[in-house]
């Protein structure tokens, strides 16, 4: 591997090995050493493919039978299934809907419901809508998310078996997410955690699986599982946004493993180093990201009509819609068409009546007594105004047709007066300026009644268009832009909206369009081609998906809004509380989504008893002293520390995270936090480990080779676990599943912790 | 691959015996274990840290010997020949400084607050603000010494009067801004940049208008830029004493920069990420004494305790005897009294509450002061709540007003109160009514959950004098009196003294206010709620009857309490901390001073400073553009050229000897550190922030600026000619871009419009 001339110290190094386990008092550490069967016979019987096959057979037996009990329980709509629900409902009808999560999983929803024969037609409106009342096949959607958590817990056993861990070791940290209610009450809804999990569980698999074929470099296998993690790893990121963790966790390990392959004492060439980077670019980058925008594809390939998503969009990606209204109603507006705007983000008309503004505002400021203009909500015949040219205009045709960069004038019908704005601060802004209106056959005040129309995204030439055209109206001598603002004037102006100038012209929210045309020009000869039926029209792929990825992100960061449930990051670990899912009050059944007190508080634990086994060790070896042998170290920083690396990326970004949270963002990173537990659990337990256990490369240094053996105390403690656990998962059964119900001194002996909000809790005396 | 012998050349070489290493010299290197092999496949990171045994590497300044005492006057001169050009900077500094000075003759931005503090410790009137007390004691000293007597309003905008010698104060702050510039210069000596590089640094923060004008008036950041440097020089002495533990100048300069520690957070709060740099540098030290095995036990607990004593003990010591300082001037009543604790006010010259009838009865009236850390008085005005009951608003508020007052009446199922009955005073769990006087509406509380503390019950008023119902009762639990001792011996409610707390009759919840500030519709006042478990521990649902009014009583001839410094000081700081997480971002006001931290280093916009009228001079602090540029820009290039270096290091090419390594991470991670925690932070605060708040980390950009420009340039290997052209046309560009840019710190004067050259980017508040 390394060229020769550069190796030096390799004596001196193996020698230091061999010394570390000289030191080391524990015989079996040596009976074990390179002879698998002086382990125990515990052990041994174990760790055959036939005893591990039938504790995993158990296990996912035990997981499928958990989170398919009672599926059918409640019959109604919970928590987040009237998001979820819904959009399943929507790719049936085809009908495009905006959300801020990414398709995958809602799309799998979507099949799941169309292959058990849900017709759409039910909307999932509220909590506790019924399901039965209305025919919808909802278990089979349930199914969906209920397998795939039930195939997590495999998963979890298999990585824990994949890192080196005997089989009781990886048995307990898949019982861990097995009877915990979390996860259970999770899988067995509507949402989108489970598949999320499903696919960050094999996800970890695939990319350990890959590192332990490093020494097979660019074979099939280490090209397959690298193409495998970069897979999953986009159906992670396609479930929901938060797998974007997922990524982010593959892509620290990745430039660790990078760095590590550049590091010269490895002998590597930079040729060689440029390979691995690449390989991995292709297998981690590209592939998951044609996979995440093939997601999007099959996403706009089945909403093609129009539906509740449609406002949230762009004029153009509207027009792609079936039977969406601008696509309907759209028309070009020609010279003196009678028209009336709206305000985009307030949904304001514009408006003027005859009354005039105060002389003097309250703080002292002055204004010009002119004619009000506002923002008004509601029809009314004070909303219309024509649009007058100001050059010359063909007799028809065309040339009669409003377009971008024209330069217009508004006259509002009812008062015969032009639309203006002036260098005078606004009744509410000092800062902006104020709009009023200016007789027409007055010419005195003419250049400051002009106004250029810039049509949002608009070329030279493009036409002015009801709806879908969106423009700002910008005051030609003072570059203001009419714009509005939700604040109220006060009763001079019947509290209706302020319409100011913003001194930033190009500002976002100055966008207005036109919302109907109340009459036209009779010079138009042109209508006929407003009855005619719109195509839909097309937009690249690459236009809609950056469209809708860059709302995505704004509107996951605007989800601000206080929630009774919202709980922030720091109390996730220590389960402080949890999120009412449902409640039902005749029979006092209620679903409380609250994890298995006693698995996570192990989890905990075992993450305070790794930091501080590592802060321990770091210290020690300052101070030159070896505390723990250099294998079961090394399987500690990088099995473990890769567990922990997880659990933190998937839970540490939250406190950054202003928007709403909620402890079911924890999952993830409490799967992490079991992966972490066994192997701390071994440590505790046992000094063996399975090493090496990375696939032998052809010319890889053969190294000694050990076996885990926990002896009789593995199982037994694991056992002992187990039963607690499941114990403790039955106990809180009721608030998982939902039934039965339970009288107040029942829930109250199910509050563990004080902050748990359950209902109908008895009264304490 | 340049082999290593080569590169030594390139680099300085630490020269004799006394050249020392330096805290980073874990990450150095020497060619012995460079090019150890290590035949492990797994990761060990710890293997490439150990520092080099007995190599010291010299990080900081070159280390020369000393000289002979000199024998001549030429000798003397030649000696001392290197403190010429800071002297010069100096001057010129005073020049920059006090130019102009008093050319506004009014009250000019925060000169309002901080110029009205200062009053108030001349006429010794307790206030309360946001900021720790010393700069604005040294505004006062500044006043004292100038002659200035106090009785000025410093309303913003308004002429001095004759009679305050503000030219006077300003030059003395001033004073602290022209010691930039002699610090920064020696920063950069000690941090061992090259004279060229100390001549540039020594420069730009002459040049530099924003730093000039912020130092040109009567605010705190002259003061807290000051101590800011002098921590970092003092760090910078400290640290090249590394090699000389336990020497008196290894302690001076240690206890220095605790005191400057102590001094800066003293100043202003932002005064704690200065600090945090000298904790990591500290830790990073400290980590490194950790695995020098030689070194006894004895000494390793002599470093950390020296640490412990100088840098945890000592700052604390100073900004505490800053709030001593504080309580001891200001013995007076003020507009601040009502943020403090009702004893801490009894005992305030001029205060009313000896006037206090002793015990409470029914018909009394009184106010409440909440017993939490910080805690207010509760308070009730017209305006509601906006979501849950949308009944009338019940906060805890910091100022005295008539709103605070509640009436002390019966409940409703007993008669009504007549004040010829037989007086009846409140004992421990009598249930009785509140009612507020001026909208005559009654303390309730009922099952909708509080604005804020979502899990506990909003507290509202409702009803009036005759309309109520049973949620209007409040149980009167005593908890103790400060006096009389424990409840047993309690039989009355007493002002002041007696904790007492309320519980709903109904709902058993106690009345709390937990330090939760509302939003702008409750005007930022602190939210009151219903707390439903019982914490007999919670101060914050503490209350004491602070005054108290009742014609039927006689006064009770309450004597002065006292109140302890320790109790007062944290008091206070909590409700410092309260009101500075109450200076969130209003979405609803359009606040044109306020900028984004990202506008910050490419300088997008500037602060108007005063009125933008043509006939007076205008202020606006904006940096010299080349100066923030060149700064941010600098950092950019440093993290690519330690990424450069760390792969080339990974692939065992040799750049640089230790010492050359050493040197380069030590003085790019106190600038980085240093520009990074002061930067940072203000992303993660909620509170509103201003252009100013950069000013302290600009010194680490500029720091930063000449040690990158001296890696690359003055230090490298460049022809001597070369780096004499980048030199002459780095200061000329700096020097002409400040002459350019002079006009906003010494003010601009006539219609601004003119000076449409200062409008180098598209700022939207520069012109009008």
């Amino acid at each position: 591997m390394a060229s020769p001339g550069k190796i030096r110290n390799r004596k001196p190094f193996s020698t230091t090995r061999s010394d570390s386990y000289d030191q080391d008092d524990e015989d079996h550490v040596h009976a074990v050493y390179q002879r698998p069967t002086a382990r125990s016979a515990f052990e041994q019987a174990l760790d055959t493919p036939k005893a591990s096959a039938a504790v995993v057979g158990v296990l996912t037996a035990l997981a499928f039978a958990l989170r398919f009990y009672k599926i059918n329980h409640p019959d109604q709509v919970v928590f987040d299934e009237v998001h979820f629900g819904k959009f399943a409902s929507y790719y049936i009808l085809r009908q495009y809907y905006f959300d801020v999560h990414p398709p995958f999983a809602k799309l799998l929803f979507g099949l799941a419901g169309w292959f058990v024969g849900f017709d759409g037609h039910f909307t999932f409106d509220n909590i506790g809508d019924s399901y039965t009342e209305n025919h919808v096949p909802y278990v089979g959607m349930r199914a969906l998310p209920a397998i795939l958590g039930s195939l997590t817990i495999p998963i979890v056993y298999a990585i824990m078996k994949e890192t080196g861990h005997s089989t009781v070791i990886a048995a307990f940290s898949a019982c861990i997410v097995l009877f915990d209610n979390a996860h259970v009450a999770q899988s067995r809804l509507i949402l989108l955690d489970a598949t999320l999990i499903f696919f960050m569980s094999l996800t970890i698999y695939s990319y350990i699986r890959f590192r332990k074929l490093r020494y097979w470099e660019f074979s099939v296998e280490w090209w397959s599982w690298l193409i495998a993690t970069g897979f999953f790893m986009a159906c992670a990121w396609g479930s929901k946004v938060n797998g974007i963790l997922t990524v982010l966790t593959i892509g620290v390990a990745v430039l660790i493993d990078l760095w590590d392959i550049l590091d010269i004492k490895k002998g590597h060439t930079l040729e060689h180093f440029w390979k691995h980077f690449l390989a991995r670019a292709l297998g981690l980058i590209v592939v998951p990201f044609i996979i995440y925008l093939s997601f999007f594809y099959v996403h706009f390939a089945v909403l093609t009509y129009s539906g509740p998503g449609d406002s949230f969009m762009s004029p153009a990606f509207q027009e792609t819609l079936i039977g969406n209204e601008l696509l309907m109603h759209s028309q070009e507006l020609h010279y003196y068409d009678v028209i009336t705007m709206k305000h985009r983000d307030t949904k304001v008309f514009l408006h003027s009546h005859p009354d005039r503004y105060p002389l003097q505002y309250d703080d002292g400021r002055i204004s010009s007594q002119g004619q009000q203009v506002t923002g008004y909500g509601y029809e009314d015949a004070n909303n219309h105004w024509q649009i007058i040219p100001t050059k010359a205009l063909p007799e028809a045709g065309r040339g009669r047709v409003v377009q971008h960069e024209d330069t217009i004038q508004l006259l509002h019908m009812n008062t015969q007066t032009l639309l203006l704005t002036h260098d005078v601060a606004s009744p509410l802004m000092p800062t902006n300026q104020e709009f009023t209106t200016w007789p027409k056959d007055d010419h005195s005040r003419h250049n400051d009644t002009l106004f250029y129309l810039d049509l949002i995204d608009g070329n030279a030439g493009d036409a002015w268009k009801s709806k879908s055209g969106h423009f700002r109206l910008i005051h030609v001598p003072t570059k203001v832009s009419m714009w509005t603002h939700t604040k109220q004037l006060p009763e001079w102006a019947f509290k209706q909206q302020e319409i100011n100038g913003n001194k930033n012209a190009m500002e976002k929210s100055a966008t207005w369009y036109v919302d109907e045309i109340v009459s036209t020009d009779g010079n138009n000869i042109d209508l006929a081609e407003i009855n005619t039926p719109n195509e839909p029209k097309k937009l690249g792929f690459f236009r809609k998906f950056g469209e809708l990825q860059l709302l995505m992100l704004q509107h996951n960061a605007g989800l601000t809004a206080s929630h009774p449930y919202a709980s922030s990051p720091i109390n996730w670990p220590f389960l402080i509380s949890g999120i009412s899912f449902w409640t039902e009050n005749d029979t006092q059944k209620q679903i409380y989504l609250i994890g298995n007190a006693v698995g996570w508080a192990i989890c905990v634990i075992f993450i305070a008893i790794y930091v501080g086994i590592i802060g321990a060790d770091v210290v020690a070896r300052r101070r030159d002293i070896e505390a723990i042998p250099e294998h079961i170290r090394n399987r500690l920083w990088n099995s473990a520390g890769f567990f922990l690396l997880i659990w933190a990326v998937h839970y540490l970004p939250f406190f950054l995270m202003s928007r709403q949270l909620f402890i079911h963002h924890y999952l993830p990173s409490h799967l992490a936090s079991a992966l972490l537990a066994g192997s701390v659990l071994n440590f505790i337990l046992s000094d063996t480990i399975n090493f090496p256990i990375s696939v032998a490369g052809r010319r890889t240094h053969m190294r000694p080779s050990e076996f885990a053996d926990l002896g009789a105390k593995g199982p037994v403690v694991v056992g002992v676990f187990a039963v607690i656990m499941f114990a403790v998962f039955v106990f809180m059964a009721p608030l998982t599943f939902g039934t039965p119900g339970l009288d107040g001194d029942a829930v109250n002996s199910k509050r563990l912790l004080s902050s748990w909000t359950l209902h109908f809790a008895a009264k304490n005396t | 691959m340049q082999s290593a012998e080569d590169t030594s050349t390139r680099r300085r070489v630490a020269k004799g015996p006394g050249s020392s290493g330096g805290f980073m010299s874990g990450s150095g290197y020497d060619t012995d274990t460079l090019l150890q092999y290590d035949d492990h496949d797994h990761k060990d990171g710890h293997s490439k840290l150990r520092p080099p045994i007995g190599g010291r590497v010299s990080s900081g300044r070159l280390h020369k010997p000393y000289p002979t005492p000199p024998t001549s006057i030429s000798d003397f001169i030649h000696q001392n020949l290197e403190h010429l050009p800071p002297a010069i900077y100096t001057l010129l500094s005073c020049w920059t400084r006090f130019h102009k000075i008093g050319l506004a003759d009014i009250v000019v931005w925060d000169e309002a607050h901080f110029g009205k503090f200062g009053s108030h410790y001349l006429k010794r009137e307790f206030y309360f603000d946001v900021h720790p007390p010393l700069g604005k004691m040294l505004v006062a000293l500044a006043g004292l010494l100038s002659g200035y007597d106090g009785n000025f309003e410093f309303k913003s905008g308004e002429k001095y009067p004759a009679a305050v010698p503000y030219v006077a104060m300003r030059v003395m702050m001033a004073t602290f801004g022209v010691a930039l510039v002699p610090l920064g210069w020696y920063t950069a000596v000690e941090l061992g940049l090259s004279p060229w590089a100390c001549h540039l640094v020594a420069l730009m923060i002459l040049c530099d208008v924003a730093w000039l004008c912020i130092s040109r008036f009567i605010l705190l950041d002259s003061m807290l830029l000051f101590f800011t440097f002098t921590t970092v020089f003092f760090l910078t002495k400290f640290h090249n004493q590394q090699y000389h533990s336990f020497s008196f100048d290894w302690w001076l300069w240690l206890a220095l920069t605790g005191i400057s520690i102590g001094c800066v957070t003293s100043v202003k709060w932002v005064g704690l990420f200065v600090t945090a740099v000298v904790g990591i540098y500290t830790i990073e030290d400290l980590w490194d004494k950790l695995g020098d095995l030689r070194m006894s036990t004895r000494n390793q607990l002599r470093h950390w305790s020296a640490r412990i004593l100088c840098l945890i003990i000592l700052p604390i010591l100073v900004y505490m005897a800053s709030f001593k300082l504080h309580f001891l001037i200001l013995n007076h009543t003020g507009p601040g009294d009502a943020q403090m604790s009702s004893l801490f006010q009894a005992h305030l010259v001029g205060n009313d509450f000896w006037k206090n009838p002793l015990e409470v009865a029914y018909g009394s009236k009184i106010t409440l002061k909440n017993m939490g850390w910080g805690g207010g008085l509760l308070h009730s005005h017209v305006q509601t709540y906006p979501s849950g009951s949308n009944q009338q608003q019940v906060t805890c508020y910091h100022y005295k007003d008539d709103n605070n007052h509640w009436l002390v009446l019966p409940r409703w199922n007993e008669p009504a109160y007549n004040p010829n009955d037989e007086l009846r005073f409140v004992k421990d769990g009598d249930v009785v009514r509140l009612q507020h006087p001026p909208t005559t509406r009654n303390l309730h509380s009922h099952p909708i959950p509080a604005p804020i503390a979502k899990s506990n019950y909003e507290v509202s008023c409702y009803g009036n004098s005759t309309v109520g119902d049973v949620q209007d009762h409040w149980v009167i639990e005593i908890v103790d009196d400060i006096r009389q001792g424990k409840k047993d011996n309690v039989n009355r409610i007493r002002s002041l003294t007696t904790r007492i707390r309320l519980r709903h009759d109904i709902l058993g919840c106690y009345l709390s206010a937990a330090n939760k500030v509302l939003p702008q519709w409750g005007f930022k006042q602190i939210e009151v709620s219903c707390v439903k478990e019982s914490d007999p521990d919670d101060i914050h649902t503490y209350w004491n009857v602070e005054s108290h009014w009742n014609d039927r009583l006689p006064p009770g001839d309450v004597k002065h309490y006292k109140s302890p410094f320790l109790r007062d000081f944290w008091h206070l700081n909590v409700a410092m901390m309260t009101s500075n997480n109450a200076l969130i971002p209003d979405p609803d006001k359009d606040d044109i001073l306020a900028s984004h931290p990202t506008d910050w280093p490419w300088l997008r916009l500037g602060l108007r400073m005063c009125g933008w009228g043509d006939h007076q001079p205008k202020y606006y602090l904006l940096g010299t553009p080349l100066v923030w540029w060149g700064g941010a820009l600098s950092l950019i290039v440093f993290v690519m050229l330690l990424g450069t270096y760390l792969v080339r290091w990974q692939r065992r090419y040799v750049d640089m000897d230790a010492t050359g390594w050493a040197h380069f991470l030590y003085v790019g991670k106190v600038a980085f550190y240093g520009w990074f925690l002061h930067y940072a932070p203000f992303f993660i605060m909620g509170r509103v922030t201003y252009l100013h708040h950069y000013l302290p980390t600009l010194y680490f950009s500029v720091l930063m600026f000449g040690h990158v420009i001296d890696h690359c340039v003055f230090s490298a290997r460049w022809k001597e000619k070369t780096k004499r052209v980048v030199f002459g046309v780095a200061t000329f560009a700096i020097v002409a871009n400040f002459w350019w840019f002079r006009g906003m710190a010494w003010g601009i004067e006539g219609p601004v419009n003119e000076y449409w050259g200062l409008q180098w980017r598209k700022v939207s508040y520069f012109r009008l």
